[in-house]
């Protein structure tokens, strides 16, 4: 096979796999992008006692410490029965603050890859998004134990979480992809991002009981899309039906993020290397 | 059949630091003899001439060493032959698998061990896994890294990190091989057996591009040399002229 021009790193690589099928090679990528999130878990705590055990207990002591705060002033009653609200709410909430945060750095961390292998770009995205997720899961242990000691019940919506997953990870590798391209090129924009998904943790129903809102603020929850996506994982898990709205306006932002994410690859893929 | 045709390329590197436009204004900037020429203004933003109309036809057997001053232009070469740099003019045909060896490392993982980052790229890349345990072991035998393949890669020195880098991405003979200045790190005993390999997968008709400043490396790996300045091309062709070009250009 011959290239001219267009020859980026993505064909290179593709051609040094022997050209299999799209979804053998989408599978392969996926499992190399896991294996990489693995290596770099190992390697970040290796030399901790307890490992990633503590993303867990950070979780467990970050949502102790907020129940008791936000039972007592924004009422709600006893924190026992807030707990598995505030709780699944921040592990939702940190695996959409890291996707976006690491995502967004993602492209400049792997700086040296970049611009010395002809890797596939799609990897480094991957092995963001995966790592992301492996803090998840051990986020989301917690779950497991409030399960255990009956913080929390099963029901029969519960299974509907899933779905709610998959769907904010199918939306995490868009938005990493674009923020990647983006912060790469302008570096003021992670700065922003930063400080905005700070600001967005407080105005999103995260640890506050949506309920409970004004009137006049109602907006500021039924306009946030964060909230939607907060709800179609922790909804179902507390018991509670979604309503099809979330939904509908999840799977809108995915097409359009998926649509933006491909304009600013076609854009600025060739270029990668200069700006890192 | 492996090849590289590459016709009239140039490569413009665009510097999108803030203050780029501010450096390049200090009164001490007209001294600077380091590819100073090679610097303009596009617009508001700070343009590198990094390669300048570099035309190039390499066959399987050829193994070139690049040759010229820091800056002339021997890693934006290597960068743009791997798909790395875009070029913003010309034509260019890479026929072949491509392994590039750039920069310090093909970017070892420098918390991971040795191993690891073994089994990293070899995933990375493709190789078949079935073949994994001969080919850790023939990485063994090759590096002599012994037990510091157990260690995390940020103890190695950087001739281990040469040696592990060399023989990760030779493993496989690939089709077309680049490599530049951090190879230079290894000890004389090691650039035979490096001396060896290549001479083995050459006779397996593959291409080879070593940007280098050690003579002794670039006469015990290659048979033609390429000599850049300032991102142009001075001459390609037998080492030996090229080589005496350099010498007088420097003096």
């Amino acid at each position: 096979m011959t290239k001219v021009v267009a020859s980026t790193p993505l064909d290179l690589a593709s051609a040094t796999s022997g050209h299999p099928s799209l979804a053998v090679r989408t599978f392969k990528n996926l499992r190399k992008c896991l294996d990489w999130a693995w290596l770099d878990i190992v390697c970040q705590y290796r030399r901790s006692k307890i490992g990633p055990l503590w993303e867990t207990i950070n979780v467990l002591v970050l949502t102790l410490g907020i129940t008791v705060v936000a039972s007592a002033v924004f009422g709600g009653g006893a924190p026992a029965d807030l707990i598995g609200y505030v709780g699944l709410g921040i592990i939702t909430w940190s695996l959409i603050s890291s996707s976006i945060l690491e995502g967004a750095s993602t492209f400049v961390r792997n700086a040296s890859y970049i611009t010395s292998t002809n890797l596939s770009i799609d990897l480094y995205v991957g092995r963001t998004i995966f790592k992301t997720f492996l803090v998840f899961c051990h986020h989301f242990m917690l779950y497991a134990l409030a399960l255990v000691t009956g913080f929390v019940s099963l029901s029969w919506t519960s299974p509907l979480a899933l779905f709610g997953l998959l769907l904010l990870i199918l939306n995490s590798y868009w938005m990493a992809t674009f923020l990647a391209f983006v912060c790469a090129r302008y570096r003021d924009v992670e700065i922003i991002i930063r400080n905005l998904l700070q600001l967005a943790f407080f105005v999103t129903p995260v640890f506050w009981d949506y309920h409970r809102i004004a009137d006049d603020r109602q907006f500021i929850v039924d306009y946030n899309v964060f909230f939607y996506f907060i709800e179609i994982v922790r909804g179902p898990l507390l018991g509670e039906l979604p309503p099809l709205r979330y939904y509908v306006v999840v799977l809108a932002v995915t097409l359009i993020g998926y649509g933006l994410a491909f304009l600013v690859y076609r854009r600025m893929r060739r270029q990668l290397a200069f700006y890192v | 059949m492996v090849h590289i045709h590459v016709k009239n390329i140039d490569v413009k590197i665009p510097i999108y630091d803030a203050n780029a436009q501010r450096l390049i204004r200090l009164p001490t900037f007209g001294l600077a003899r380091v590819g100073s020429r090679s610097i303009s203004h596009a617009g508001s933003a700070v343009v590198i001439h990094a390669l300048n109309d570099v035309s190039l036809d390499l066959n399987e057997g050829d193994r070139v060493c690049l040759i010229g001053h820091n800056g002339a232009g021997k890693t934006t070469l290597l960068r743009v032959l791997a798909g790395i740099y875009p070029p913003s003019a010309g034509t260019i045909q890479v026929t072949g698998k491509v392994i590039a060896l750039l920069g310090n490392s093909i970017a070892l993982n420098s918390d991971a061990t040795g191993y690891e980052n073994i089994r990293l790229l070899a995933e990375l890349y493709n190789w078949p896994k079935k073949n994994l345990p001969d080919y850790i072991k023939d990485i063994e035998e090759f590096t002599e890294l012994g037990e510091y393949l157990s260690l995390p890669a940020r103890v190695y020195s950087a001739g281990m990190h040469a040696r592990l880098c060399f023989s990760i991405a030779t493993m496989r003979s690939p089709d077309i091989l680049l490599m530049d200045e951090g190879i230079g790190n290894i000890d004389a005993q090691f650039q035979e057996k490096a001396h060896k390999r290549v001479d083995q997968f050459v006779s397996q008709a593959k291409i080879m591009l070593l940007a280098s400043h050690s003579v002794e490396l670039c006469r015990a790996m290659c048979n033609k040399a390429l000599l850049l300045s300032n991102g142009r091309q001075i001459y390609f062709g037998d080492m030996d002229e090229a080589f005496k070009r350099y010498a007088y250009g420097t003096s």
